[in-house]
């Protein structure tokens, strides 16, 4: 069932905790190491797949054979490395090689999918033929014989993976292994878990699309254990770009392990957190993982089309606060949500969704905008060649506002300030979410004063938008791993520091 | 040539470049997904695949690499990718290959006939279940139903002389539905999985369970915040397992970043508290002959009438710590690397209709959903959105939305006081329902 799990959150060293809901669910959200590619030690340009363009029009003909509208082919090839440091010991490194093509029909809301690991002629029709069962008997579209097309490129490298030595790939592991354990004599224990990928694309599609192109990603996550008197706090941090190496001469790894040190310290004292209705600041940053689960699922457009989202119908009227503007931009530069285009192909581009509290657009995949009679606006992902594409967020963020996020604290009398979230979840139908805080204090008479643990905040998303009363100038933005429908994607989200006034917060005491 | 005998010569492939011991790993699958949304097919997807996994060790060191691309000329570059890797890694002499020769002997993992059932009668399942679901006039509108299915055949083989294989099968069906009254919403899922096709539970019950769960919690309250009893529905139990689980892993104990460190033989909760780890159940979703590196399973208690009783462990885990494999390496695939992971774990039945249990509580919440982690495993800490029925003098008065608890493991564990004797089996991850004294609830 495609519409259960929708999460975005943490990333457990190992696939631990599951912890399953009921109606929207959180699943775990395990890094998505999930396939990946061949090297043979070839330089930058050679992990895509080459496929006679014949080949691909012979299976797009072989797709629509026995009718349908739409037909795509999607070939992937996925190299990737990663290295575990913990305890101070290398525990282990893993190389992975995935390749593999999907070939897909759409024939009115319906659609055919299949898969193959061998990138075959034979192959390739034999997945084409069995994807065209959902088709049979309806009308053929005659297919475009497939052209070449060049696109601007949002990503851009410097030191290509490939020409990077492990020895490299270890050296920033351990600085900021020691980095982490020079912070405080507190810190016990630290984890860094170095990530990268190349992802090779080939995209061709029955209106004449041949894409292809080659995606770098950098994953770097510092968890670091702090311990105290009979309290104990995991503190992460995590830095994620499309990027080559260079992203380390950018961003220190040092900076990454000292904020998950400082976190792990500063929670060792925190208290017990007051339960109920609260105001609460959110400080800029991932925070935005709260718009990203409480708006931006239940705008993507599937459950729009299926008429059971929470924003259906809603589209051209006022369902936020006028301070209140929401943007998905798959086209920012370098970051973890960009590609230069989706999964199918779509140019990434700039989509304001919500415009000064007014509801403007859906995020949609080919599917969905034609179900919906709207543009493709460029949110057709998929977690590799062996899933289906689906409308998924990309950076996703609340538009920056006019307010200084310290007179928004200091005009708060009462309340929690929340620094980081772990991550959150919702039910995209009813538009019920819930996150869970990493780090979060008590505001008093306007200043952040003692922490407390585990804060939950939850609510529903209409109610939340329209509570939002103040926002700040200071936009920033965090990597994240989004699930949807057992896929997970790399995505951002972002904003600027904000007030909402009045969530239900779950602490574990009553207020004095 | 056969999977057995490819495990076997890349066992020796690994050495002859250079390991000086290794493990390899094949798993070959075929998957079947339908979707079914107002009475007609809305995708299909089907597909099957290979891939294999490769571990080595080096001068003690260890490395991994996988692919799915079977070529002779690809898996000896990936076999090199591994044994080029365990050249960066640190040497551990905790870094060794289980070297356990037999295996569980379970019942029912593979349903030979799950393949032989036509793709129109699967079609008609998830047809039907939607159907049913969508029959109560409460409910307006259809999420989708759906079947799938999965076979899955494992070949693992190491250098200690392992060489092993099983094969399983499993089937799944469900429904998810809405129910609008107004400008409200509310929405309710259910799923049937099973190993044997023939054991699937009727689209009835299924479709009855999705379309209650919806229609249910319909005008829901706030409740004041405060303190009350609360009773966990078996559908939430994971919210507590789960960080328990996380808990036992003995590799977070050797770190430090579990809140049961300290506690072997220790009592953590109340004495209604046993809670068993058992990969030998016959059809057990969760079952295995041998676990992710070729250990034989075993059924394990981990908590004994509250008293913790041990931790899981893989060999590589468990040399550190001076024990033996627990049979708890847990593997996702050809494409992971060995962690540590439970089989079948659930909390015992007790023998409290789960009725008595609601009317023997004055006031308190009928837990149905939990949003959030559960427990935090290093901490201990809980915390969780929460939703379900109110109860007051024993009976359900109405239902709740937008509710959070919050407590301590420790607290949590130890105020259990009734125990229901509706334990379900079916499942992975289960426990019957159970009651928990003095929870603090926030609400308006």
């Amino acid at each position: 069932m495609s519409m259960k799990g929708y999460f975005t959150g943490d990333i457990p060293r190992r696939k631990f905790l599951e912890l399953s809901l009921k109606g929207g669910a959180a699943l775990v959200a395990v890094p998505s190491l999930m396939s990946l590619v061949s090297c043979k030690g070839t330089p930058s340009g050679e992990a895509v797949l080459t496929i006679e363009k014949d080949v691909l029009n012979r299976t797009i003909q072989k797709a629509l054979e026995r009718g349908g509208e739409f037909a795509d082919v999607y070939i992937e090839h996925r190299i990737s490395r990663e290295v575990l440091l913990e305890e101070n010991k290398f525990k282990s490194g893993v190389f992975g090689i995935s390749q593999g093509a999907g070939v897909r029909v759409i024939s009115g809301d319906k659609t055919g999918f299949a898969y193959t690991d061998e990138v075959t002629e034979e192959k390739l029709l034999n997945a084409a033929q069995v994807a065209s069962y959902v088709a049979a008997g309806t009308k053929a579209v005659q297919p475009v014989n497939v052209e070449s097309e060049k696109r601007p490129s949002y990503i851009t490298v410097e030191v290509p993976l490939e020409q990077v030595a492990d020895q490299k790939r270890l050296d920033v592991m351990n600085r900021a292994h020691q980095a982490a354990l020079d912070y405080d004599k507190k810190i016990k224990m630290v984890s860094v878990s170095y990530y990268d990928e190349v992802r090779g694309r080939t995209i061709a599609n029955s209106e004449g699309l041949y894409l292809t192109d080659e995606l770098p990603l950098m994953f770097f996550i510092v968890q670091t254990l702090g311990v105290g008197n009979n309290t104990r706090h995991m503190g992460r941090e995590r830095l994620s770009k499309h990027m080559g190496f260079e992203m380390f001469d950018k961003y220190k790894p040092e900076d990454v392990a000292l904020t998950a040190a400082r976190e792990s310290v500063a929670m060792l004292e925190a208290e017990d957190c007051p339960a109920g209705m609260m105001d609460v600041v959110i400080e800029n940053g991932w925070g935005g993982v709260l718009v990203h689960e409480a708006v931006g699922h239940p705008l993507e457009a599937d459950n729009i089309a299926r008429e059971i989202g929470a924003f259906t119908g809603k589209l051209g009227q006022k369902v936020a606060s006028d301070v209140f503007t929401m943007v998905d931009d798959g086209s920012l530069p370098n970051m973890r949500g960009t590609t230069n285009f989706d999964d199918e192909g779509t140019q990434m581009k700039r989509n304001v969704l919500i415009n000064k509290g007014v509801l403007e657009k859906y995020m949609t995949d080919i599917l969905s905008a034609k179900q919906i009679e709207m543009e493709r606006t460029g949110n057709g992902r998929r977690e590799t060649f062996r899933d289906i594409p689906i409308p998924r967020m990309t950076n996703t963020f609340i538009e920056k506002g006019s307010d200084k996020p310290e007179d928004i604290l200091s005009s708060t009398k009462q309340g929690l300030y929340v620094q980081s979230i772990s991550g959150g979840s919702v039910n995209p139908t009813t538009g019920v979410f819930n996150f869970t805080c990493r780090e979060a204090y008590l505001i008093e008479n306007g200043k952040k004063t003692v922490p407390v643990k585990g804060a939950t905040l939850i609510g529903n998303c209409l109610d939340i938008i329209s509570n939002i009363d103040a926002v700040g100038d200071d936009l920033g933005f965090g990597p994240g791993i989004c699930g949807k429908g057992g896929q997970s994607c790399e995505v951002s989200a972002g904003q600027p520091t904000v007030r909402i006034r009045s969530i239900n917060v779950g602490g574990s005491r009553s207020r004095s | 040539m056969e999977n057995k005998e490819l495990a076997e010569s890349l066992v020796k492939k690994c050495l002859e470049k250079g390991a000086d011991s290794s493990e390899v790993f094949i798993e070959s699958s075929r998957d079947l997904s339908i979707e079914v949304r107002n009475g007609d097919v809305e995708t299909v997807q089907e597909a099957s695949s290979n891939g294999v996994g490769f571990r080595v060790l080096k001068n003690g060191a260890m490395a991994f690499s996988y692919s799915n691309d079977l070529s002779e000329k690809a898996l000896e570059d990936t076999i090199g990718r591994a044994v080029g890797f365990a050249g960066s890694t640190t040497p551990d002499e905790n870094n060794i290959l289980p070297s356990e020769k037999g295996e569980t002997k379970i019942e029912g993992l593979y349903d030979p006939d799950l393949s032989q059932v036509t793709m129109d009668r699967k079609i008609a399942i998830a047809k039907k279940v939607e159907e049913l679901a969508m029959r109560d006039e409460r409910i307006t509108k259809s999420g989708g139903s759906g079947f799938s299915e999965s076979e899955n055949e494992i070949f693992l083989a190491n250098s200690n002389g392992l060489s092993k294989s099983y094969k399983t099968s499993v089937c799944n069906f469900g429904v998810y539905v809405v129910a609008e009254k107004g400008e409200q919403k509310s929405s309710g899922g259910e799923y049937c999985t099973r190993r044997f096709f023939s054991d699937l539970k009727p689209a009835e019950e299924v479709a009855e369970k999705a379309a209650r769960d919806a229609y249910e919690m319909l005008d829901p309250k706030m409740v004041k915040t405060q303190k009350a009893d609360v009773v966990f529905d078996p559908d939430v139990s994971r919210a507590i397992l789960g960080g328990i689980l996380s808990a036992v892993n003995g590799e977070r104990v050797l770190q430090g970043a579990s809140f049961l460190r300290d506690m072997i033989d220790k009592k953590i909760g109340s004495e209604l508290i046993t809670l068993v780890d058992d990969g030998t159940l016959a059809k057990g979703l969760g079952s295995q002959p041998f676990d992710g590196e070729g250990v034989p399973t075993q059924k394990r208690t981990i908590v004994e009438n509250g008293v913790l009783k041990g931790f899981m462990y893989n060999t590589i885990v468990a040399k550190r710590a001076g024990k033996t494999s627990t049979g708890n390496a847990s593997r996702g695939g050809y494409r992971s690397i060995p962690g540590i992971g439970p089989h079948n774990f659930f909390m015992a039945n007790g023998d409290t209709p789960p009725q008595e249990i609601i009317k023997a509580t004055k006031k308190g919440l009928w837990l149905k959903g939990v949003t959030g982690y559960g427990i935090n495993p290093v901490s201990g800490h809980f915390s969780g959105g929460a939703s379900g029925f109110w109860i007051e003098n024993g009976k359900v008065v109405f239902p709740v939305k937008g509710l959070t608890i919050a407590g301590t493991a420790f607290d949590m564990l130890n105020s259990l006081d009734m125990l229901g004797n509706d334990l379900d089996m079916n499942r992975g991850f289960t426990a019957p329902t159970f009651r928990i004294k003095n929870i603090q609830i926030g609400g308006v």
